[in-house]
């Protein structure tokens, strides 16, 4: 049993080297930096490396949650960087937002992200994250994260890869962060 | 048309009769049920109804055409009194087609919540998704009520849609007595994207990605589907190497969902050291995946005709990885069966009865483990499936026991299958193309179903083209849609910390049902 719990330390090592990760072409797409010349960001320069995110599914796949559920498995293991997902909105600070937020999660969505205390991070994460992605064009979604509440980054992929998505929350934070 | 579908109009009073009859006529099986708009081929509005049986490679599809209505008020005889798992696809078609099927003995409101206006039915021809999109109210709440459950000590847990878990959203209200789950109303729907409606608009071929995205873990068994059905409805010949490398993937998809599955369950009892090693032996194989295709997901392999990567390329070095991961994983499965503190918890948690199973149409591992033997790679044989040597298991007693230890048997199963396919590639028996040319029927209006066994159970699409070659209907049924009804039962006099165990016993996807 011990020798069971001990696996991924005296066995051979699973874990994806940092630098592995940081590769994964970290190509955040930074929204509305600058709107009309001004900058639009509400804060910067709030957290100090260690994140605390809650994963909202608004109407996706499934696919990407999978993804963000793999972050936290013995190859990624994204809680050696100081980020880990919580259960609570009340207790997160950043919003993992994926999928094109169907009419029927927009309202669960909104309430979400109000009962996320300031200062907080919005990430859309996924193509139809970002503008609906495949479901443009459907009644039935709202068509972006964005449509509903406002997004600090986004995250491109269909589904982004969990090292694609590890290394664009660590960038994101970077930005956002005292620590430079 | 392939030979295995027929057709046959019925009138309203024969319908609820022959419905009955195929359903209860001896492992009746209705497979899909759903309305389509023909009113400009002058048909009206139809409802189609496919049923098939598992000893005979047959499906009956019955329809209802030209539904009678007064003042825009449309009904149709109900069915569900006599086959009962069709009560939630008459629900779906009211709501969608504003077709009442008069006699349901439980009707309101199932995929379209409170924030549709009640006379907007999105899937009639008439109406585009932005007049739909003009009218809806996005700021208003769903307020329709719960089903309540009155008596002493009754009191409401509501959970949901926004979950503890990186999961997708549903609404749970749990009435409980103490600890006691009483009754669980489950309200879903809240991914529905109104992929349907936008079938019709995206064309045949681009609607692969769209199937692709469906339900996300099911990916390749939607595509696969959704494919087979366009080639039966154009008559292509699907090349022997491409229903190869389609059957292949179909069991790597299945593979890594039992195995991440198994796992999962582990998440369900607080199992961290069972978790950890079903979670990086699911990430192998997803690994893997993304080797022999480029999608973690198995995406952007599957075209009408055909398929556009070729797995089989290079079998050797794929059945080292392959036997490899089987290593792994008989001593993962053998260290979980050991740990008897969650055996026990699995053990007698969540039975779903035979019974239940097979009136409410349960499908795949849900079906199978409360002993139905019900996997249309036997009884339908296609793809690459009929020239294999495998049987279908089950187990009798519908426990998250019974689940687990059935998704061990069929993860050693399409072990085999992946094996025999690539031992076949090595020997060089399955050669040729890949992908044969593709096209829509033109001048004429064709129709066919296609269907495989997904990792958790059958999925059935259904396409009709109009007489321009266009999308006039396209009806995907993911197999969590049969099996969604059956959690209320399987629920009933556990306790309510179980729930999330018996949820994940069967890892129903909401996307797909919600569609």
């Amino acid at each position: 049993m011990l020798g069971r719990i001990f696996y991924n330390i005296i066995g051979k090592k699973r874990v994806l080297p940092r630098e592995q990760i940081v590769a994964a072409a970290p190509e955040a797409l930074l929204a509305g930096e600058k709107e009309n010349g001004k900058e639009k960001r509400i804060f910067s320069g709030e957290f100090t490396r260690s994140v605390r995110i809650r994963q909202v599914d608004a109407g996706s796949c499934n696919a990407c949650e999978w993804e963000c559920t793999a972050l936290t498995n013995p190859v990624y293991d994204i809680q050696r960087f100081g980020v880990d997902f919580v259960a609570s909105p009340r207790h997160a600070d950043i919003l993992l937002v994926t999928g094109p937020v169907s009419v029927a999660m927009a309202g669960a969505l909104k309430k979400t992200w109000l009962a996320t205390p300031d200062p907080k991070i919005v990430i859309a994460c996924g193509d139809c994250a970002k503008d609906g992605g495949v479901y443009k064009g459907s009644y039935a979604v709202t068509g972006g994260v964005d449509k509903v509440v406002p997004v600090d980054a986004f995250i491109p992929g269909c589904p982004p890869k969990p090292a694609e998505i590890a290394a664009n929350i660590m960038q994101i934070v970077k930005v956002f962060s005292k620590i430079k | 048309m392939t030979g295995n579908e027929i057709y046959r109009d019925v009138t309203k009073e024969e319908f609820p009769q022959e419905c009955s009859r195929l359903f209860n006529g001896g492992n009746g099986r209705l497979r899909t049920m759903f309305a389509a708009d023909l009113r400009e081929t002058g048909e009206g509005f139809c409802i189609y109804a496919v049923f098939s049986r598992a000893q005979e490679d047959r499906f009956e599809i019955l329809r209802l055409k030209n539904i009678e209505g007064k003042d825009g008020a449309y009904s149709f005889p109900s069915i569900t009194p006599a086959v009962p798992a069709a009560h939630w696809y008459e629900r779906q078609i009211a709501d969608m087609f504003g077709l009442v099927p008069s006699g349901h003995p439980d009707l309101h409101p199932l995929v379209l919540h409170g924030l549709y206006p009640p006379e907007v039915y999105p899937l009639r021809r008439d109406i585009s998704p932005e007049a739909i999109g003009r009218q809806l109210a996005l700021e208003k709440e769903d307020l329709s009520p719960f089903m309540e459950v009155k008596g002493e000590g009754i009191y409401e847990i509501p959970v949901g849609p926004v979950h503890a878990g990186i999961i997708e959203p549903g609404h749970f209200r749990f009435s409980a007595v103490g600890e006691t789950i009483y009754y669980l109303d489950a309200r879903l729907f809240y991914t529905h994207k109104g992929v349907e409606k936008l079938f019709e608009r995206t064309g045949f071929r681009a609607g692969v990605r769209l199937a692709e995205r469906v339900s996300g873990v099911s990916s390749f068994a939607h595509s696969a589907a959704y494919c087979m059905a366009l080639e039966r409805m154009s008559g292509t010949l699907l090349p022997a190497r491409a229903a190869a490398i389609r059957t292949l993937l179909l069991e790597m998809e299945r593979l890594y969902n039992h195995v991440g599955d198994i796992g999962n369950m582990c998440a369900g009892t607080g199992f961290a050291v069972g978790y950890a090693q079903g979670a990086s032996l699911k990430e192998r194989l997803m690994a893997l995946n993304e080797r022999l295709t480029g999608s973690r997901y198995l995406r952007g392999v599957n075209a009408p005709g055909g398929v556009l990567a070729d797995p089989l390329d290079e079998p050797a070095g794929t059945l080292r990885e392959i036997e490899d991961i089987t290593k792994e994983y008989k001593s993962f499965i053998s260290f979980l069966t050991d740990s008897v503190s969650h055996v026990e918890r699995l053990e007698n948690a969540g039975v779903l009865s035979r019974p239940v199973a097979l009136s409410l149409g349960a499908t795949g591992v849900a079906a199978r483990a409360s002993g139905l033997n019900d996997d249309i790679r036997t009884t339908h044989p296609h793809l690459y499936y009929n020239q294999l040597v495998f049987e279908t298991h089950t187990r009798m007693k519908g426990d998250v026991f019974a689940r687990m230890m059935l998704r061990a048997d069929e993860v050693e199963c399409s072990i085999a299958i992946i094996r025999s396919i690539l031992h076949k590639a090595k020997g060089k028996r399955i050669e040729g193309s890949i992908l044969s040319e593709w096209e829509a029927p033109a001048n004429k209006s064709g129709q066919a179903l296609g269907y495989v066994e997904g990792p958790r159970g059958s999925v059935f699409y259904f396409v009709k083209s109009a007489a321009d070659g266009t999308p006039l209907r396209v009806k995907p049924r993911a197999a969590s849609f049969c099996n969604w009804p059956l959690m209320p039962f399987a629920v009933h006099g556990n306790i309510v910390p179980d729930f999330p165990l018996i949820n994940k016993s069967f890892n129903l996807s909401y996307s797909g049902s919600d569609a």
